[in-house]
């Protein structure tokens, strides 16, 4: 697998989250790393007056930034650095996934949070509904766990939205690159409050989702090792914290963006997967389906 | 910074380094509407105007006019000389690192400081005078005038002004970003409302309803029918607060989309709009009020500081609210540019080792001299606090002090751009006018208003009448500014010796070099 990664750097605790879950995705599917960071474009300013001086010494300060992540890196991934001006960091971010054809953005969650407590940041949240290419959010403390740590597998989260296939294209994908097992949930509920928009990953039911896990195993490629599981809880949380999760993996989930459009994509639901899930979230947007082809 | 081999660490080769190039320097974004509004947004007139129309009417009185248009000249010479600087070393820096580079590290020590306190002087005044409209502007809307004399009471007062100083940091500080829709609005609706205000001024005086009608005449435009040198150069470093900030206008040059044209134009626009609006304002509140010391008078003491504050009410009636409003937004917006400048020169000392090089720290994630932006921000908090218990009239003495620090400053940086430039005076014939004369002129003045002021100010009956054991408080203030930069110089020379010795900042002096000259000429031709 050749797509390299993007990872949206800043010199924070986040960035570092993103840099390190970054060299373990590149490391896994061998990827190349591409390090971004994204400055404040000057002309969306109109109070202050502009100061070259100023964007030359944040321009100094920035590649001395990305020297210090291609420090981190080091050896464990082959790796660029990039400086980008746009108006926000996600929209540099994204600019530059689509140049370098990314397979996915990866970004810090947490956008300093405090520990232990996830919180979706505003650059992971302005990815989330404008990004054509995946996000994966690299929890807080992802910084902490060895950058040697091999991805172990991959969890995915399937429900009956259309665009389920896409998901899992890009489960599969990212399993065979790493050579893991692949792992599928239904999450099943019980008492979901009304008008909550969890359908994406959500089935009403439990023979509903046996019947989902069963044909989603049925478009699996052989020889891929594939297993499924129900989860159930009282709630999101409580479905989550119950299934069983490995340091090493990731989870994927879809994003609803084109059945809502203008929304923010997943919004309370992947807030609440998050503050549960003790491991990387990948989010696959529905637009890979019209772009199949695109690789 | 060692990058493991073969992993390029500068920018994408290829397109993507192209496109860095071309974006790295924001180059052509700013367009002639845009320089304009960042220009009057910096100026502020409204606020300016409120804060100085006052005390420069009580020294000079009814020749203010006059003072406005000759405060303009001191103003243009010099900001020609920082125009020549900062087109050969941009650098955020400015005032410091151009001093620097010319006389060495002390004075450009000194010239920094000057900014810093001049910025942080203006800060808290900024913020002092939005305090008194946020109260006014409250009463006009709830038809309570008790409301409005809250804003007299120091400790809520301070409060409230620390609240907004507060708020302004934090904008700073996370680089939010108004849109250019909506600054184009409060600058147009700023312009606008003070013309409607001084129109309104006039029709009272045609009416007959004026508190002190004061036939125009063309003596208001004579400077020398002034009655004193003293009172010529107060007057005159008033009016150079006056104008400041417009220079951002001619020093914005690769950022503009036509370096060649805009940068001058929008220069000449600006100024022109501002100089017509205050001559028209000062003109209708002199010919409403009169500079007597009578209760609307602009020469009475108790309104001085902050004259659109009690005359908005008697001219514009029930809707005294937009002026109230105009220069709440215009103090916003000013309150804004404005931390940009302490910020980013104490960035600059930080970097060049002047300062401890915590000032030179950049906030990661949103891209501002993050602790540069709070140091500002706290040290104009104390100095207003502190201020407003020890003044009569606060915003009075600081306007009065700041013109003074910006004589200093200023005055230092025009006799720099001189002496940077001294291989290259007789260039040409441009050279000589912008890079000598100017200058040289400019800084002149600007030195002599300096020492005429600090002279003066020693009365214990200048400005508001405060002192300090016997002496007037603004050369207190003035005294004791300069002397605490030369203590924490003196401290940071020991501390850290390597700026001081010119080891991070050299002296240098450009050669005169045709071949340089001609690069030089051709990018910033059009005066």
């Amino acid at each position: 697998m050749s797509d390299p990664i993007v990872v949206g750097y800043t010199a924070t605790d986040a960035g570092d989250d993103a840099l390190a879950l970054g060299t373990r995705l590149a490391r896994a599917s061998g990827a190349p790393l591409e390090v971004v960071l994204v400055l404040p474009d000057e002309s969306r300013n109109a109070i202050v007056p502009p100061d070259a001086g100023y964007v030359r010494h944040l321009r100094e300060q920035a590649e001395a930034w990305l020297a210090g992540a291609g420090e981190k890196i080091a050896d464990a991934a082959h790796h660029r650095t990039h400086l980008r001006y746009a108006e926000s960091f996600a929209e540099g971010l994204i600019a530059t996934a689509d140049e370098l054809g990314a397979r996915c953005i990866v970004v810090g969650a947490a956008n300093g949070g405090i520990r232990g407590r996830h919180r979706l940041g505003s650059v992971a949240s302005e990815l989330l509904h404008s990004s054509d290419v995946p996000v994966a959010l690299a929890p807080e403390g992802s910084r902490l766990l060895d950058p040697e740590t091999a991805l172990t597998r991959v969890t995915t989260f399937v429900g009956t939205r259309p665009g389920a296939d896409v998901l899992l294209e890009e489960s599969v994908s990212l399993a065979t690159a790493a050579s893991v097992p692949l792992r599928l949930i239904s999450i099943e509920t019980i008492d979901l409050p009304a008008g909550l928009d969890t359908a994406a990953i959500r089935v009403a039911g439990s023979e509903h989702a046996d019947g989902v896990l069963g044909r989603a195993r049925e478009a699996l490629p052989a020889g891929l090792a594939a297993d499924a599981v129900v989860a159930r809880g009282e709630s999101i949380e409580d479905a989550v914290g119950a299934a069983a999760w490995d340091p090493g993996e990731i989870a994927v989930v879809g994003s609803s963006r084109l059945a809502q459009p203008r929304r923010l994509f997943l919004g309370s639901t992947a807030a609440k997967m998050l503050h549960e899930l003790p491991v990387p979230l990948l989010v696959v947007p529905r637009t890979r389906a019209t772009e199949g082809d695109r690789r | 910074m060692t990058a493991p081999e073969g992993t390029p660490l500068a920018p994408a080769t290829g397109a993507e380094a192209g496109g860095l190039s071309g974006k790295g320097l924001s180059a052509g974004t700013v367009g002639l509407i845009g320089a304009i509004v960042i220009g009057i947004s910096c100026i502020a007139p409204a606020y300016t105007l409120t804060a100085a129309l006052g005390p420069t009417a009580s020294e000079v009185g009814v020749q203010v006019p006059a003072i406005i248009l000759v405060g303009f000249i001191p103003m243009l010479l010099v900001a020609f000389g920082y125009r020549e600087l900062n087109n050969r070393m941009p650098d955020s820096g400015t005032s410091f690192t151009w001093a620097s580079r010319a006389f060495g590290p002390w004075i450009g020590w000194l010239a920094g400081w000057g900014l810093i306190a001049a910025t942080v002087i203006v800060l808290s005044n900024l913020a002092g005078i939005a305090v008194d409209f946020l109260f006014l502007l409250i009463a006009q809307i709830t038809n309570n005038a008790e409301i409005a004399d809250i804003a007299a009471n120091p400790v809520v007062n301070v409060i409230v002004c620390l609240l907004f100083v507060l708020g302004a940091t934090f904008v700073s500080y996370r680089d939010m970003q108004t849109t250019q829709k909506l600054q184009y609005v409060l600058v147009g609706f700023q312009v606008i409302v003070l013309v409607v205000f001084a129109v309104a001024a006039i029709v009272h005086v045609a009416s007959g309803n004026a508190f002190d009608a004061t036939p125009i005449d063309w003596s208001w435009f004579n400077p020398f029918a002034v009655s004193s040198f003293s009172a010529f150069a107060a007057g005159l470093s008033l009016s150079i607060f006056i104008f400041w900030g417009w220079d951002v206008t001619l020093t914005m040059n690769e950022e503009t989309k036509d370096p060649d044209k805009t940068p001058g134009r929008a220069a000449t626009i600006t100024v022109i709009t501002i100089v017509v609006l205050y001559l028209l304002l000062s003109i209708a509140l002199i010919m409403f009020a009169g500079v007597g010391t009578g209760e609307l008078g602009l020469g009475n003491s108790d309104i001085s500081d902050n004259v659109f504050f009690h005359l908005s009410g008697p001219i514009m009636g029930p809707l005294a609210f937009l002026v109230s409003l105009a220069v709440l937004t215009s103090s916003a917006a000013s309150l804004q540019s404005t931390f940009v400048s302490p910020a980013r020169t104490l960035l600059a000392m930080g970097h060049y080792g002047a300062l401890p090089p915590k000032f030179a720290a950049v906030s990661p994630r949103f891209f501002t001299p993050g602790y540069a932006t709070i140091a500002a921000a706290i040290v104009a908090s104390v100095f207003y606090a502190v201020m407003r218990f020890v003044s009569v009239s606060v915003l009075t003495d600081t306007i009065l002090t700041l013109g003074m620090m910006i004589c200093f400053y200023y005055g230092l940086t025009a006799f720099a751009c001189v002496w940077y430039f001294r291989k290259q005076w007789f260039d040409s014939v441009r050279n000589v006018f912008f890079t000598f004369l100017f200058p040289l002129v400019g800084g002149v003045i600007l030195a002599v208003l300096f020492v005429t002021t600090l002279i003066d100010s020693m009365d214990p009956e200048y400005g508001s009448g405060s002192s300090v054991f016997g002496v007037g408080l603004v050369f207190v203030l003035g005294v004791t500014i300069i002397a605490l930069g030369i203590v924490i110089m003196v401290w940071q020379a020991i501390r850290r010796p390597a700026f001081f010795k010119g080891e991070t900042l050299s002296l240098d002096a450009p050669p005169s070099a045709r071949r340089r000259r001609q690069t030089a000429a051709n990018r910033s031709e059009k005066p």
